[in-house]
C-alpha cells in the first residue's frame, strides 16, 4: 500500500501546481458564477431551466472535459517527458500498482475540481430555488464523467506530447459536434456518460426537462455505472500493458 | 578462469549476443560481455551505444536480439529483481517539485525500504547532499542534481549501480567525492557499471572497462592489459613550431616517424618510439632553423587507446 499512496500522492502534487490550483478553481466557479448572476427574480421553473443550460451547456460539454484533459494527460506524459518514468518503472512494484496509482493521482485531482464546480452550481440553485435534491445527482455525475475522461486522457497523454490537442479536438469536434448531431453515438460521449448519472439520479422534473432541451438517449444507471467501472479498468489494465512491453525509454 | 576478457567468472550481469535498433539504425550489435562486482567502465563516444547498453541492462528497452539476464533474470519479468538494481539516467529525471530528501525518500518508499526516513538521511549523508537537502530539486544545478539521483539510487542499499555520464556538471570536488565514492562501493563487493566518454575520469574510477564504438564491443579488460595488448599503437606528439610545414617536410624523412599531419601551424607526429622522437626533434630543427615552443605527447592516458580503436574501426 505504502508504494501505492506514494505514487498517488506525488501525482497529485505532479499534477496540480499552485497555478493549476488558482486557474481551474476559479474557472470551475465559473458555472456558479453565471448561474447567480443571471438567475436573480427567475420563478422556479425559468431557474431550473436556467440551472440546466449551465449543467448541459457549461459545466459537462466544457469544464468537466478541460480540466480532466489538462490534469489527466500530464500524470503519465511528464513522467515520460521529464525522463521520470524509469524512476518509477525500475522500482520492485508491480506495473498494475504504477498505473493504477497514476489513474487515481489524475483522477481525485480533477474529479475534485469538477466536484468544486458541481457542488458550487448544485449550491446557488439550491439556494435560489430551496430544491437541494439536484446537488448529489450533480456531484455524482461529474464524478463519473471525470472518471471516463481520465480513462481515456491519462494513456492517451502517455503515447503522445499532442494529447491536449487530440483531447481538445476529440472534445469539441466529436462530442459536441458529431455526437450532438447524431444523438444515437450519445454512449461514445463520456460527458453524456456523466449526464446519463446526473439523469438517473435526478428527480423525474429534471429527467423530462432535459429530454425538453435535447439531451436524449441517455443511458439507463446501471449500465451507465457498469460502462465507467469497465472503461476505467480497461485503461488501467492499458497503461500496465505498455509499462510491462513497450520500451520507455 | 575465462579467457575471454569481456567475460567475468562470477557474472551479476550478462549480456549475451545482444543488439538493438530503432527502426534502420543500429544502435548496439552483436554484444557480449558480463560485469561483476567491481567498478567496470562503460566506454565510447557520444552515439556509441552506451546509454542504449545500459537501458537494455535495466530493462527499460528490450533487445531485439539476444539474451540480458541479471542476477540470473531478465528484469522486465521479474520487478523484483529492481530491489537489487539502482540507475543514474543521464537525463534530469528529477521532480522539480520536490526537496532532494523527499525525492530520496519516494525513492526509498518504492523500493520497499522498512525504515525509509533513516535510509534516505543515510543516502542523502553518503551524496555528500546534506547542506541542501530540504531545497526544491528544481534550483539545484546539474551537478547536484546527479549527486540527488545518486542518493535515491543508493537508498535501497542495491547490489548493483548503473551510472549513466555521471560525473556530467559535477564540479571538481563533486567530481572528485562521487569516484571515490564509486570506488569504495566497488570495493565493498558491489557491481558498479559506469559510463563516460570522459576517459581521464574512467581510468580513475574502473578496475576494468568495457569499450563500445560504433554499437559494437571494441575492446574490453583491465586498462593496462588493453594498453598492452595494443604494442602497435602509436604515440602522436602535438609540436608548435613557427616553421611547421618545412619542419613537417624534414620530419617525414625520418624512419621513426610513421605520419605528420599541419593543423594551423601545429604539426601533429605519430610514432612509436617517444623517446628518439624526443631526442631527434631538437636536431632537425636546428637544421630548418625552426624554433619549437611546445612538445606534448597527446597518447598520456586511455584517450589514446580510445582513440585508436575509434581510428582501427
Amino acid at each position: 500500500m505504502k508504494p501505492l499512496r506514494a505514487i498517488t500522492t506525488a501525482t497529485i502534487r505532479q499534477v496540480l501546481d499552485l497555478r493549476r490550483a488558482i486557474i481551474f478553481g476559479l474557472a470551475a466557479t465559473a458555472p456558479a458564477l453565471v448561474f447567480l448572476l443571471t438567475t436573480q427574480a427567475l420563478v422556479d421553473e425559468a431557474a431550473l431551466d436556467r440551472f440546466l443550460g449551465m449543467v448541459v451547456g457549461l459545466y459537462f460539454p466544457l469544464l468537466v472535459p478541460i480540466v480532466a484533459l489538462v490534469i489527466s494527460a500530464s500524470a503519465l506524459g511528464d513522467e515520460r517527458r521529464d525522463g521520470t518514468l524509469s524512476f518509477l518503472v525500475l522500482r520492485p512494484i508491480r506495473r498494475t500498482a504504477i498505473s493504477g496509482s497514476k489513474f487515481l493521482g489524475a483522477l481525485i485531482v480533477a474529479a475534485g475540481l469538477n466536484t468544486i464546480g458541481s457542488a458550487a452550481l448544485g449550491i446557488v440553485y439550491a439556494v435560489e430555488t430551496g430544491s437541494w435534491d439536484v446537488v448529489l445527482p450533480l456531484v455524482l455525475g461529474g464524478i463519473v464523467a471525470s472518471i471516463v475522461y481520465v480513462a481515456l486522457f491519462v494513456p492517451l497523454g502517455f503515447f503522445t506530447d499532442r494529447a491536449v490537442l487530440i483531447g481538445l479536438a476529440f472534445v469539441f469536434i466529436f462530442e459536441n459536434g458529431v455526437v450532438s448531431a447524431l444523438s444515437g453515438l450519445s454512449s461514445l460521449s463520456p460527458w453524456r456518460i456523466g449526464m446519463s448519472m446526473f439523469s438517473g439520479l435526478a428527480s423525474e422534473e429534471v429527467s423530462l426537462q432535459l429530454t425538453d432541451i435535447g439531451i436524449a438517449n441517455l443511458s439507463a444507471l446501471g449500465s451507465t455505472l457498469f460502462r465507467t467501472v469497465v472503461i476505467a479498468a480497461l485503461s488501467i489494465a492499458a497503461i500496465t500493458l505498455v509499462l510491462r512491453r513497450r520500451d520507455l525509454a | 578462469m575465462t579467457s575471454n576478457p569481456a567475460l567475468v567468472d562470477s557474472p551479476t550481469i550478462e549480456v549475451d549476443d545482444v543488439s538493438k535498433w530503432f527502426g534502420q539504425k543500429v544502435a548496439v550489435s552483436n554484444v557480449t560481455c558480463s560485469f561483476g562486482p567491481g567498478v567496470t567502465g562503460l566506454l565510447g563516444p557520444n552515439g556509441a551505444g552506451k546509454t542504449t547498453t545500459l537501458r537494455m541492462l535495466t530493462g527499460l528497452i528490450r533487445p531485439s536480439q539476444g539474451a540480458i539476464r541479471v542476477l540470473g533474470v531478465w528484469p522486465r519479468t521479474k520487478p523484483s529483481v529492481y530491489a537489487s538494481i539502482g540507475l543514474v539516467p543521464e537525463e534530469a529525471a528529477v521532480y522539480p517539485a520536490m526537496t532532494a530528501r523527499e525525492y530520496v525518500q519516494y525513492a526509498a518508499t518504492l523500493s520497499g525500504v522498512s525504515d525509509a526516513r533513516a535510509a534516505t538521511d543515510r543516502a542523502i549523508d553518503t551524496a555528500d547532499l546534506d547542506d541542501a537537502a530540504d531545497r526544491k530539486l528544481a534550483g539545484y544545478s546539474k551537478g547536484m542534481r546527479q549527486r540527488a539521483k545518486v542518493a535515491a539510487a543508493l537508498v535501497g542499499d542495491p547490489e548493483i549501480l548503473l551510472l549513466d555520464e555521471p560525473l556530467n556538471g559535477t564540479d571538481p570536488v563533486q567530481r572528485l567525492h562521487l569516484i571515490n565514492l564509486f570506488r569504495r562501493l566497488g570495493d565493498e563487493g558491489r557491481t558498479i557499471v559506469v559510463s563516460s566518454h570522459i576517459l581521464d575520469e574512467i581510468e580513475r574510477m574502473s578496475d576494468r572497462v568495457i569499450a563500445i564504438v560504433d554499437g559494437r564491443l571494441a575492446a574490453a579488460g583491465d586498462v593496462a592489459a588493453i594498453r598492452s595488448a595494443m604494442t602497435d599503437i602509436p604515440y602522436r606528439v602535438r609540436i608548435e613550431t613557427d616553421r611547421g610545414r618545412l619542419l613537417a617536410a624534414r620530419l617525414l624523412e625520418e624512419s621513426l616517424v610513421h605520419g605528420v599531419s599541419v593543423d594551423d601551424g601545429t604539426l601533429y607526429v605519430e610514432t612509436d618510439d617517444l623517446a628518439d622522437l624526443g631526442g631527434r626533434v631538437p636536431a632537425v630543427a636546428h637544421e630548418v632553423d625552426a624554433r619549437i615552443t611546445a612538445f606534448q605527447p597527446e597518447d598520456a592516458s586511455l584517450e589514446s587507446v580510445f582513440r585508436y580503436l575509434v581510428r582501427k574501426r
